[in-house]
């Protein structure tokens, strides 16, 4: 054995000491509240995606001719298909979910302000491009609800100004809906976005790391009392993991993930409806003209990347604090209500 | 900063009964639940399922007479030969093969006299199982694609894969008249399709 080790020892000299300094981060006690560990929730969630997206990849065929009869023999035909494709549709599902909460958490406690401007906008970064994958992914599938997500989707960054014809022509790879589509939805879900999802996570995490979770105390607990990050908190973490997979494959076998119609460019369907976290700006873009919506929303979405600093202005100028959560909570139930109201309405 | 609070070093040779308990049940847990994941996936990975089949209606056994073949296009459009060989009301007395020749994509017709398969474009012969035996088919080694047949009721159904199949039902045609040199579909394609589209011959 020790034979073994010494082999390993003089190719590759490590030093498992450092290793242990590395993981044994001290954590305050804070995080022992499982609200304050909603990031990590997202972080598995994302390798379950990569793990169930790989596996989907054995079957997929990105065409215009192929992708629907593919999904289909993964949901029909192939053994546990049904089960992976519903584990990587809720996981979308769970990701996006608890990603906004994990926003919400470090929004409603502040744990955005000086020094860690820089972790929100790359979290923000992180939550702009899941929400772009999850578009991509639900387009893939090539069912009704993905080539008119995709076309109005086309017709949406079509009318930003300037750069919006470009970006249209980019994501179609061509002036309408054609053969090139689906393969670059696909490279784009993929591969690319990914890559970039995993770049920005390595960022997100050296940065936390760099700086430390915020400082908290709750009345009862003691001064600087923390525990380990490893063993104690990885526990948790493992803990939370296996109640995820719970949780995803209960979701999956209840409601599994079901074929729609196919897609049919000559057929507008009465009602489209995107998925749930596309509602609030689909409601959005019906209330006033679409260029107006894409203006103001574009502004809205730049002014949450930008809250720190509007925060810390605030702050200098007004000397308080709570005017960010009074506009957070705004925030959250107009959010909540443009969503439930799509949800509920026909048109 | 403390940060040994929550789990102290056990003393060396001593080891807490219920925390090994707690350790193990954790990992059991872990392993019986990825290692569910994981066989799932394995299961995945290999498509051991067959593809579907449907039965789909042809004639009742007595329309085709002994020694005679129809013809049959399945809502995919395959074109498929169905011949009774036999005077039995069986399944295996008749024979169902795709009527389209692998050599050039011409369709093959029985002939009773000569118990065969003939492609009347270059002389293609299969016997009655569909093996080539004669002209460029045989040469290749090809031969034509059988399907299984179900007798039920005295009603004739061919097994199709579901696979591929257009919504619709399949039909029964006239059976093709041999057609002579000048009318080959094989030389003459183009000329052929323009005529089939106009309803004539070319």
């Amino acid at each position: 054995m020790s034979s073994v080790s010494g082999w390993f020892k003089e190719r590759l000299p490590f030093d498992g000491s450092k290793l242990q300094h590395l993981t044994s981060e001290p954590v305050p006690y804070h995080m022992k509240r499982w609200w304050f560990c909603l990031g990590g929730t997202p972080a598995y969630l994302f390798m379950v995606q990569v793990v169930t997206g790989i596996l989907l990849a054995f079957y997929y065929e990105a065409s215009t001719a192929r992708a629907y009869e593919s999904v289909r023999y993964i949901t029909e035909d192939a053994a546990f298909g049904w089960y992976l494709r519903s584990v990587h549709k809720w996981g979308a599902t769970l990701m996006i979910a608890t990603m906004i909460l994990h926003q919400m958490r470090v929004f409603f406690t502040g744990a955005y302000r000086k020094p860690r401007e820089i972790n929100w906008l790359v979290g923000m970064l992180i939550l702009v491009t899941t929400l772009v994958i999850g578009f991509t992914g639900y387009s893939l599938v090539f069912e009704q609800l993905s080539y008119w997500g995709v076309t109005v989707g086309g017709n949406i960054s079509k009318s930003v100004p300037v750069v919006g014809p470009l970006m249209h022509d980019f994501l179609f790879g061509g002036a309408q809906y054609g053969a090139p589509t689906v393969p670059r939805l696909y490279v784009l879900h993929a591969a690319v976005l990914p890559v970039v999802l995993v770049l920005l996570l390595v960022v997100h995490f050296t940065v936390l790391r760099i700086q430390g979770v915020t400082d908290f105390r709750f009345s009862d607990e003691d001064e600087g009392k923390t525990f380990r990050f490893f063993p104690d908190h990885v526990y948790t973490e493992i803990i939370a993991g296996l109640v995820l997979m719970i949780l995803l494959s209960a979701l999956a076998t209840i409601f599994p993930a079901f074929m729609g119609p196919k897609a049919d460019p000559l057929t507008t369907p009465e009602v489209i409806k995107p998925e749930w976290w596309f509602m609030v700006t689909f409601r959005w873009l019906k209330l006033m003209g679409i260029t107006a919506a894409v203006l103001s929303m574009g502004l809205i979405v730049f002014l949450m990347f930008v809250w720190p600093f509007v925060d810390a202005w605030i702050v200098r100028r007004t000397r308080n604090k709570e005017v960010s959560t009074v506009v957070g909570v705004i925030a959250v139930i107009a959010i909540t209500g443009l969503t439930v109201w799509e949800a509920l309405v026909a048109h | 900063m403390s940060s040994d609070e929550q789990s102290p070093a056990p003393e060396a040779g001593h080891v807490d009964p219920k925390a090994l308990g707690s350790r193990l049940l954790m990992g059991a847990g872990l392993a019986a639940g990825y290692g569910m994941f994981a066989a799932y996936a394995v299961r995945f990975l290999f498509p051991a399922r067959q593809p579907r089949t449907t039965l789909a209606y042809v004639a009742h056994v007595d329309e085709v007479p002994e020694g005679r073949a129809l013809n049959y296009t399945t809502s995919g459009g395959r074109k498929i030969i169905i011949t009774r060989l036999g005077r039995g009301r069986a399944a295996d007395d008749f024979v169902a093969l795709g009527s389209t020749c692998p050599h050039l994509g011409c369709q093959v017709h029985w002939e009773g006299q000569n118990d065969r398969f003939f492609c009347p474009c270059h002389n293609g012969t299969f016997d009655r199982s569909g093996k080539a035996t004669g002209g460029p088919p045989a040469a290749a080694g090809q031969s034509l694609p059988k399907y299984p047949l179900v007798v039920k009721d005295e009603l004739l159904f061919i097994e199709l894969a579901e696979e591929g199949l257009a919504a619709g039902e399949g039909r029964v045609e006239e059976p093709v008249a041999t057609r002579g040199p000048g009318h080959d579909p094989c030389l003459y394609p183009r000329a052929f399709e323009d005529a089939r589209r106009r309803g004539g011959r070319a």
